[in-house]
């Protein structure tokens, strides 16, 4: 399992919290993303320019997961992302 | 709301058109159904075989034009229900698919895809004692202290079978439209037609109708901001100013109102059931407020 050193947030998107979760907006295309709870909180995390390494440790701590799963699932939350163009790779 | 102004010009031959669309709506079954170009101007819709429509780039003035035999019943349609809504969308206007009724003083919308049953919903409430404002593309205003819908055109369009159900025989039809086999009827006596903008209460998103009865459920607002964004008019996608106000816009609306799924077997024989369930619903969470 490898995450990305490091990732940011594309500059041609815009989100908004609805309740717990968050629609992403990709100006550039015009399409939509939902992310459910956990989802907008490694969004939040990945925002304030935390490591997916990080991200991942705060997932571990903060919810009933083991870190192999979290590991998988972060990496194939970010990969749907970066093929959405919602985030890009800064390695 | 101030509608843009409207000119229609009679017949004109479709031209090619060199450059590719920027964007193409196509019907459930594949059909092409609308081209959009930018062009000068503002933009040119193109309903193939039917209408071009001219919409200038701040949305305030359309023009039109039919295609060969086109009929001016089906221009006055596609202007209505199609054309001055994607123009309001450049005035940065919120417009859904959706009817709505009046229930109490306020409205209830209905959204849903074409075919999930707006126009028989709203049929149904508008001959059994409640009034409509409009069975697809409800306009909205949003102030600070409320929401509020607006009605349009006084007619209503069925397929037969919810004709005869909902309004059974000789209901005043108007001009037929030539795209669709649907029935355009006349507000009047017999269909109540709400004439007065409304604050709006509530609204239902459609089910697909898989339900054995009557169903309603709350919707997480992130669910029901997509929704809304899907049931939508928004001429340009690609102008990323209007695309981030559109969003916005939208996101308020989401969160302003608590959103609910209706679902329902499409029987016309339940519809009065539908009904009552609905009115209970909306004043339960009226008297729980």
């Amino acid at each position: 399992m490898t995450l990305p050193t490091m990732i940011v947030i594309a500059p041609d998107v815009m989100t908004r919290k609805v309740g717990d979760e968050t629609v992403i907006l990709h100006l550039g295309d015009g399409s939509y993303y939902g992310l459910d709870v956990i989802g907008t909180r490694i969004w939040t995390l990945l925002a304030e320019g935390r490591p997916p390494v990080d991200v991942c440790e705060a997932i571990v701590a903060e919810y009933e997961v083991t870190r192999s799963r979290a590991e998988q699932d972060l990496e194939a939350l970010l990969n749907e992302l970066l093929a959405r163009g919602l985030v890009k790779s800064a390695a | 709301m101030i509608p843009p102004e409207y000119t229609t010009h009679g017949e004109r031959e479709q031209q090619p058109i060199a450059r590719p669309p920027f964007n193409e709506w196509h019907s459930p079954n594949g059909c092409l159904w609308a081209q959009f170009y930018r062009d000068a101007a503002g933009y040119l819709l193109r309903f193939p075989r039917l209408a071009d429509f001219e919409v200038s780039a701040d949305g305030k003035h359309v023009q039109g034009w039919a295609a060969s035999g086109v009929q001016p019943g089906t221009m006055q349609h596609l202007y209505l229900n199609q054309a001055m809504p994607l123009a309001l969308s450049r005035q940065g206007k919120l417009v859904l698919h959706a009817s709505a009724v009046e229930v109490d003083r306020a409205a209830i919308a209905f959204v849903g895809a074409s075919g999930q049953g707006k126009s028989t919903l709203a049929a149904s409430f508008a001959t059994n004692g409640a009034r409509f404002l409009t069975d697809d593309g409800l306009y909205l205003e949003a102030s600070t202290s409320e929401l509020v819908a607006y009605p349009s055109h006084p007619s209503l369009r069925l397929w037969q079978d919810s004709e005869l159900a909902v309004l059974g025989q000789h209901a005043a039809t108007s001009a037929p439209v030539q795209y669709t086999n649907k029935e355009r009827f006349l507000a009047g006596p017999r269909i109540a037609f709400c004439d007065e903008p409304r604050p709006l209460r509530r609204v239902y998103f459609l089910g697909a109708g898989t339900a054995q009865c009557v169903a309603i459920r709350r919707i997480r607002p992130a669910a029901a901001l997509l929704e809304l964004v899907r049931n939508s008019f928004l001429l340009d996608i690609g102008e990323q100013e209007m695309l981030a106000s559109h969003f916005a816009a939208i996101s308020d609306l989401a969160e302003r109102l608590t959103n609910y799924q209706l679902d329902y077997p499409r029987r016309y024989d339940d519809l009065h059931v539908v009904r009552d369930t609905i009115i209970r619903h909306a004043r339960m969470l009226d008297s729980a407020a």
